[in-house]
């Protein structure tokens, strides 16, 4: 009798293993046939049971880029797939990107800086000119930096193979990336040597140009357009402080802090200044940047030290 | 002898204009009810560009007119030309400047690949930004005294905010076209639609705060057509 | 029988019961586990970016924790959380389970103690409680975490199951980092006792891990969280770790006593771990690696009136453990094995107090050496899905007693006395997976036999568990 009723509860037991897994969500890489159009909700305003499916086939979806099959990356010789790229969105970035890649995951609405909208095409560390994409390289270097000060982790621990298949999968959110045509990086001419005259033509540049509008005579960010800067979704956002350490978003090196400033950061306040500057030019800023950096020793900060430097600041109006 | 070259001169006239056939739509926005109030704007942040302004300008989110008329409508056809027609891009380019920290002209419309002559007439530096979402957007620095910007718009999009971050007060809107029937109404409303072919028409009249007016026409062989569009007022914040 | 022999054999028979019953025990803890949804919420990341499937974690979640349960983006400390985030997760299970063993020495007469014994199978099946993790980690400043686990047993007793504080990338370096406190020895990442899937009573826990051999008086287990310092570092990505720890000889118990309630010694053990990951295009991570832990047990301790004082532990006799293995993901199968092997000092193994001297150990007596291999496979479908099976065995190489002779519990001692293999199988859902709270539908079968350890027949035992659950932190 004991036997039976152990029995029993055993057969039960081992029924729940094949109701469970058919019951398990959708898997991405079967695509439900019928979008459920009675309980489409998304995003903060709540989710449904295939939140943590990104799927072509939701209602809401506006994916008007590259069809899944035919979305790739290149870098060096790994090529991306969108396909593999879209299990990992699912596990690392959806929880913030959200299922329809437009920056609405479910912890977007907690965080500051808003995540990326993957829908507009527009990116903020580019080795392109400004309004034009990034190049797979350019998308690459963001995902392993991530931004300092912002949610998106440093994914370094992400293999390469797979940081390239999510490249290959964004391309699905915006139309843009259907043009075929991909504007070159900028070429970037080897740096001027770091001389006093180099740092005060720089100087001079930073007048020329106004960055103290927004970043401040002494590159505190506490310009005085500073507190009114929105980004080009109306959100509140700074502009970069200087004295506040030795990381960039999209990257640390000097020939990082030249592209800043030479494609824009595309979706920020930040415009480019390629059509402003000459290389030289550009080089000799960067060099008078490096001084503002009150808590990085660097070459160009020791030279300012060594030669007693002062800079006579412009006013911001007369 | 006259005669003849006279007459021939008529029939050559005739026989033109029944090929070109075409007429023009013009007429006069208005709106009904009251003028909102438009705040002044503070330029403290700037006071270069606020001595400009002496009383400060006020917000141009509506910009009324004598007799209830609309400044900076889009008017443009919205349906009814053939599709898959092309036309030629104008030649000439289309200019905004930058002067007072205020752009002028506050709305502009142009073609595709027309040219967007961008100057900077103040002593302060702007950034121009327009606010794209079909077309490429950019973002660039324009110093005081530095060279004009020129730019082109590759795909037809309506409309296109463009703003300065340094001076967030800048408002403006570009409408790109991939046809030439289009117009921004002036400061006394009124607009005018060059050479629209015969045809029917839907008009539609865009105003920033105000939202969109629509109207059908049908547009003779030649000569103009009237159509004067007309906005419900409603208090702008 | 006479009076005086039944006497005798009750006694004996008691005896040989609690020891059984000990050991048995000793296997049926469902190990408490991490999974930490504070940190989604302090980070705004899905479990999965951690979790290969929680509490698993996978190569991300591996570097974060290594990293001192930090990002690296300059927002780690918590002075830029919101006031209201507090790094605190709750864990339980409740459950439906039933435990079988085939062989338990019962009274003839139920309630009468003097009506003899017979061995019999016993089934208890019902709906219970697990255990209760109150998991808080994060960091208290830029490079310093913590870790606090108050844990309850199913009835609510409580222990300290982690009690650190670590200081992370000194000098900047990632190498160095020296932690503090009542922590989880470093284990390869797939065979971590307290991250493992399993949960049920016979195999639920990793039998290798806590192998001693039957009858010794060593406690020791390399998945029981230790005391003392630990200095571990690793690359950027956390392929290449090590950790070196100095604990003390005391299994992670406080006020100077052993996992037996018996005064510890004041010795310390040494513990090394070192793994190297290989990174195979197309297949995944692949790591390899070692562990060695060296340490000493008291055998007596000073008494007063007969009252064992507590931290006056002596005669400590050493033991050590020694474990090599692999872990090779081939696309969503992760097979992981360790290689293991054992030794415990005589005296350790026959209970015998060095204070007798080799005059007191029971003759032909000798090191206790065992070698065991645990497997485990877990197939990954997705963040939501996960099937694991593990598979694992320890085989004595040498009984510390003669072939034939009788052990301290009163077993006859045959070369296989104490082997235990196991292996559970089962499979984990779980319904939702955002940052908040995470549930699973937990499903186990699992069993463990010991060779020889039957109370009466010394026959093999043989344990049964089926596990159905849902797991659940907030």
């Amino acid at each position: 009798m004991r036997e039976c009723r152990l029995l029993t509860i055993l057969m039960l037991f081992l029924l729940t293993v094949p109701v469970a897994a058919f019951a398990s969500p959708a898997d991405p890489d079967q695509p439900t046939t019928k979008p459920d159009t009675s309980s489409v909700k998304v995003g903060h305003q709540g989710v449904t049971s295939d939140y943590y499916v990104p799927n072509s086939t939701h209602p809401l979806w506006k994916g008007a880029g590259l069809p899944i099959e035919k979305a790739s990356a290149k870098i060096g010789n790994l090529t991306g797939d969108a396909v593999k790229g879209r299990n990992h969105y699912r596990r690392y970035c959806i929880g913030c990107h959200g299922p329809l890649g437009n920056g609405e995951g479910e912890n977007a609405q907690w965080i500051d800086p808003k995540p990326r909208d993957f829908t507009e095409g527009t990116f903020r560390c580019r080795s392109t000119p400004t309004g034009e994409l990034p190049t797979d390289q350019d998308l690459f270097n963001t995902i392993g930096r991530g931004f300092v000060t912002t949610n998106m982790p440093s994914w370094f621990a992400i293999n390469d193979q797979d940081k390239v298949d999510l490249i290959a999968y964004i391309k699905i959110f915006s139309a843009k990336w259907n043009n075929p045509q991909r504007a070159a990086p900028i070429q970037i001419p080897p740096e001027t040597p770091i001389t006093v005259e180099s740092i005060q033509r720089g100087h001079d540049d930073f007048e020329k140009m106004q960055c103290f509008k927004c970043h401040g005579q002494q590159g505190h960010g506490d310009g005085p357009s500073a507190s009114t800067l929105t980004n080009s979704k109306d959100q509140p956002i700074r502009p970069y402080d200087f004295s506040a350490g030795d990381r960039f978003k999209c990257g640390s090196t000097n020939a990082d802090i030249y592209r800043d400033f030479m494609t824009g950061l595309d979706g920020s306040p930040m415009p480019s200044f390629a059509d402003q500057l000459k290389p030289d030019e550009a080089w000799d800023l960067v060099h008078y940047l490096r001084t503002l950096m009150v808590h990085v020793d660097s070459p160009e900060r020791k030279i300012m030290i060594e030669n007693h430097l002062q800079f006579k600041n412009e006013d911001s109006g007369q | 002898m006259q005669h003849k070259h006279s007459f021939l001169v008529a029939l050559a006239v005739f026989a033109l204009s029944s090929f070109v056939s075409a007429g023009d739509v013009s007429g006069t926005v208005k709106f009904d009810g009251t003028a909102p109030h438009m705040k002044p704007i503070d330029m403290a942040k700037e006071p270069v560009c606020q001595k400009e302004h002496n009383p400060p300008v006020a917000i141009q989110a509506v910009v009324p007119g004598p007799n209830n008329t609309l400044d900076n409508v889009l008017v443009y056809v919205s349906k009814g030309l053939p599709a898959g027609k092309t036309y030629p891009t104008p030649g000439q380019p289309v200019t905004f400047d930058q002067h007072g920290c205020m752009y002028n002209p506050h709305v502009t419309a142009l073609m595709v690949n027309q040219d967007f002559h961008v100057t900077n007439s103040d002593p302060v530096a702007h950034n121009i930004h327009p606010l794209a979402k079909v077309n490429k957007e950019w973002n660039k620095s324009q110093p005081p005294g530095s060279a004009p910007i020129d730019a082109k718009f590759d795909k037809p999009e309506i409309t296109i905010p463009i703003k300065c971050n340094i001076h967030p007060w800048m408002r403006g809107y570009l409408a790109v076209f991939d046809h030439p029937y289009f117009a921004v109404s002036d400061a006394d409303g009124k607009f005018t639609i060059k050479g629209l072919p015969a045809g029917h028409y839907t008009i539609t009249a865009w105003q920033e705060s105000w939202g969109e007016q629509t109207a059908e026409i049908d547009v003779p062989a030649s000569g103009a057509k009237t159509l004067d569009l007309t906005f419900k007022a409603r208090p702008v914040y | 029988m006479t009076t005086s022999l039944r006497k005798k054999v009750t006694a004996l028979m008691t005896s040989v019961l609690t020891g059984a019953a000990i050991f048995a025990l000793s296997f049926a803890r469902p190990e408490p586990a991490h999974a930490i949804p504070a940190l989604a919420r302090k980070y705004g990341l899905p479990c999965s970016a951690c979790h290969e499937a929680w509490p698993k974690l996978n190569t991300f979640g591996i570097a974060f924790r290594d990293n001192g349960y930090q990002l690296g983006n300059e927002r780690d400390s918590p002075i830029w959380q919101n006031n209201a985030y507090f790094p605190i997760t709750f864990r339980m299970t409740p459950n439906w389970h039933l435990e079988k063993t085939n062989r338990v020495a019962v009274d003839i007469v139920p309630g009468n103690g003097s009506s003899g014994l017979i061995e019999t199978s016993t089934t208890s099946n019902g709906f219970d409680l697990s255990g209760l993790d109150i998991l808080t980690l994060g960091t208290l400043y830029k490079n310093i975490s913590f870790a606090l686990v108050p844990s309850a047993d199913e009835t609510g007793a409580f222990h300290f199951e982690s009690v650190w504080v670590r200081v992370d990338n000194i000098l900047g370096s990632r190498w160095a980092n020296v932690k503090f406190g009542k922590h989880e020895l470093d284990v390869p990442e797939p065979l971590s006792e307290k991250r493992g899937y399993s949960l049920s009573a016979s195999s639920g826990g990793y039998i290798l891990y806590h192998y001693d051999p039957y009858g010794g008086t060593n406690e020791f287990g390399l998945g029981d969280n230790q005391l003392g310092v630990e200095l571990s570092g690793h690359s950027r990505n956390s392929f290449t770790r090590y950790a070196v720890d100095v604990l003390s000889s005391n299994s992670g118990n406080v006020d100077f006593v052993d996992n037996n309630g018996n005064p510890a010694a004041n010795s310390y053990d040494v513990y090394l771990h070192f793994s190297q990951g290989v990174m195979i295009p197309k297949l995944g991570l692949q790591r390899f690696g070692a562990l060695y832990y060296n340490g000493r047990r008291a055998t007596y301790s000073m008494t007063s009136g007969g009252v064992p004082i507590a931290g006056t532990g002596d005669g400590t006799a050493p033991f050590y453990r020694v474990g090599a293995y692999a872990s090779i993901y081939l696309g969503k199968l992760n097979y992981a094995g360790l290689f293991y092997h054992g030794n415990d000092n005589k005296y350790l193994a026959t209970a015998t107090p060095m204070n007798l001297g080799p005059a007191g150990l029971p003759t032909g007596a000798q090191d206790a050496t065992w070698n065991g291999l645990l497997n485990e496979f877990d197939w990954t479908q997705n963040p939501q899905f996960v099937i694991f099976g593990r598979y694992e065995f320890a085989h004595m190489s040498q009984q510390a007693l003669p072939i034939g002779s009788l052990n301290a519990l009163g077993a006859t001692v045959t070369s296989q006395l104490g082997d235990t293999d196991g292996w559970a199988i089962g499979y984990r859902w779980y319904p939702i997976m955002f940052s908040r709270a995470g549930l699973a539908w937990h499903n186990e079968y699992s069993r463990s036999r010991i060779k020889n350890a039957a109370p009466l027949s010394g026959q093999d035992l043989l344990n049964q568990s089926v596990f159905v659950g849902l797991d659940f932190d907030f």
